[in-house]
């Protein structure tokens, strides 16, 4: 099997949730020694943003996107493993994220999903909760040494919480610190740029690219 | 002709000129269309939707005699508690019926869900009658079903939006099921209950908020309620454009309700004996009114083609094309509401 239908293989076996073939796939490159970082990046993981695009247009369900991600983590687990074989070294994470709904703001099924996708690519993302004040999310990237900050809000009333957290960055000297990433229902890109958050993101999917695009431009 | 002033679906301004009016309709409805397998509008609907959407006017209306009626939801709600303005129910039915010539209104607890009603539907009925006796306008009693509050730490049942992330799938499955039952009982027993306090009709809210298992609950206490009351008057109204698949796996009528776009929503309200329907389609921020409300009428046509009951698609901050913003723009509120009559065909709002 080559390279190119291994990976077309991973892909679709994320995209039905078919562990048993998902981790066949996965063994079968290893003993191929195919490029294992390929087959994770272009195969496994294109197959879980398929997924969530699925979702995002209600052609799959929650708790398939949950099975998705669970199939990803199993499957990222014996990637790793021969990696660390192979270079005496694991798949390294690509970054640490906090991530967290605003003050005000019980709202929480979106982020849950975010952060099932997000981590799904590498990036060790850490979960603050929901209601969570200014304060609170600024100590809680401190303390895990974010790269990204990254919240939800759903309600008209509480993205002002948003912006309280970008005025709050820069008023104690850390806003160059952080990437920040914004998202909710009432979000838009212009509300963004308005605030000065570093990026937006309309759905699951699209947090992904933002938050890998985010980190390529912190090591940048 | 100069720049057409619009709007985001945020609420924030927008000028366009004619041919990106036009595009901004045609890529509205055939968003419609692709995510919900249904037909875009035709020409003559987008050069109608084109002229509503470009009028100088700031509110635009339908021609005397196309007027619809209006239903509400979250009716006394809104002006005492959202509006702060300090007025019990009974004077905020009477406001709308007098001073606002609502067609009908809608009483419901602060709470506005079937289960912390059902601690105090003794003094719900109380006012439900003592608001029949003063009012002329047929008035609902409303309320969503609600299924999170069944969860701990609100209900007995395991939380299924911590289940789920866990992995623990059948279990979140379960957790929904029996929280479903719980709330079939309890929809039951409040509608009753109202009905029986002189209630002229019922509202079902915001349906399907907590997903399938939200949806299912809903239709089989209107089953159950129809074949107990079959005189009962029920209006069902959504909570998003598409059925959230927090279960994946319920079916109604052999059919899985997960990802059911408003068109297949409508069609098991009907079975489940549902008199009056209210497609949601959700408003998004980012694009622009116009082709929101092109999107909006598209679903809507689509509920009105195959409707055997009224349709009144939900009008209001955040759906059927109007923006999410605290205060909903009267020019595009007023935009929304002719183009989902006109174009829609809505029965009412």
């Amino acid at each position: 099997m080559s390279e190119k239908e291994i990976i077309a293989s991973a892909i679709e076996a994320i995209i039905d949730g078919n562990e048993e073939k998902a981790l066949a796939v996965a063994r079968q490159a290893i003993e191929l020694k195919l490029d294992l970082m390929a087959v994770l990046n272009s195969g496994f993981s294109e197959g879980i943003r398929q997924v969530g695009n699925l979702f995002e247009r209600g052609e799959k369900f929650l708790p398939e996107l949950i099975e998705a991600a669970l199939i990803m983590e199993k499957v990222t687990d014996i990637l790793n493993e021969a990696i660390m074989k192979e270079k005496a070294t694991g798949i390294e994470k690509k970054g640490t994220m906090v991530i967290a709904t605003v003050e005000g703001d019980v709202h929480d099924i979106g982020k849950g999903i975010v952060i099932s996708m997000v981590k799904t690519q590498g990036v060790n993302v850490i979960d603050l909760g929901r209601d969570v004040s200014t304060d609170a999310i600024i100590a809680g990237a401190l303390e895990h040494k974010a790269d990204i900050i990254g919240t939800s809000a759903l309600l008209t009333s509480t993205i002002s919480q948003q912006k309280k957290l970008e005025d709050e960055l820069r008023r104690r000297g850390l806003r160059e610190r952080f990437k920040t990433i914004v998202g909710g229902a009432p979000v838009t890109q212009k509300f963004a740029d308005k605030i000065g958050a570093d990026a937006y993101a309309e759905d699951a999917a699209e947090a992904v690219v933002k938050v890998l695009e985010l980190l390529e431009r912190s090591k940048a | 002709m100069g720049k057409i002033f619009s709007r985001m679906g945020d609420g924030s301004a927008l000028w366009l000129t004619e041919d990106e009016l036009r595009q901004e309709l045609l890529a509205g409805t055939e968003d419609a269309a692709d995510r919900g397998k249904i037909s875009p509008l035709n020409e003559d609907e987008l050069e109608r939707l084109f002229e509503i959407c470009a009028s100088p006017q700031k509110v635009v209306s339908v021609e005397p005699g196309h007027e619809v009626v209006h239903s509400f939801d979250a009716g006394t709600l809104k002006f005492p508690l959202r509006g702060g303005v300090p007025v019990d129910r009974l004077g905020t039915v009477l406001a709308h019926e007098r001073a606002f010539c609502s067609d009908t209104f809608e009483v419901g607890h602060c709470d506005y869900s079937f289960k912390p009603v059902k601690a105090i539907i003794a003094e719900e009925r109380q006012s439900m009658e003592q608001i029949q006796l003063n009012a002329t306008i047929p008035v609902y009693y409303g309320a969503m079903p609600n299924l999170g509050l069944y969860t701990k730490p609100d209900g007995p049942v395991d939380n299924w939006s911590e289940l789920l992330p866990l992995g623990k799938i059948a279990e979140a499955r379960e957790a929904q099921e029996e929280a479903l039952e719980l709330a079939v009982k309890d929809i039951y027993y409040v509608c009753e209950a109202m009905h029986e306090a002189g209630a002229d009709g019922i509202n079902l809210d915001t349906v399907g908020a907590s997903g399938d298992a939200d949806f299912m609950a809903a239709l089989r206490a209107v089953e159950k309620l129809k074949s107990i009351y079959p005189e009962i008057h029920i209006e069902m109204g959504m909570a998003g454009e598409f059925v959230l698949g927090m279960h994946g796996g319920l079916e109604y009528d052999g059919i899985r309700l997960a990802g059911l776009y408003p068109h297949k929503q409508l069609q098991l309200a009907e079975k489940a004996g549902v008199d009056i329907f209210g497609p949601v389609i959700n408003t998004k921020s980012n694009m622009s009114v116009p082709w929101n409300i092109a999107r909006a009428c598209t679903f809507v046509k689509a509920c009105s083609e195959i409707a055997k009951i009224p349709i009144h698609p939900n009008a209001g901050m955040g759906v059927g094309g109007v923006p999410v913003s605290s205060t909903a723009p009267l020019d595009a509120i007023s935009r929304a509401s002719v183009a989902l009559i006109e174009i829609g065909k809505a029965d009412g709002l």
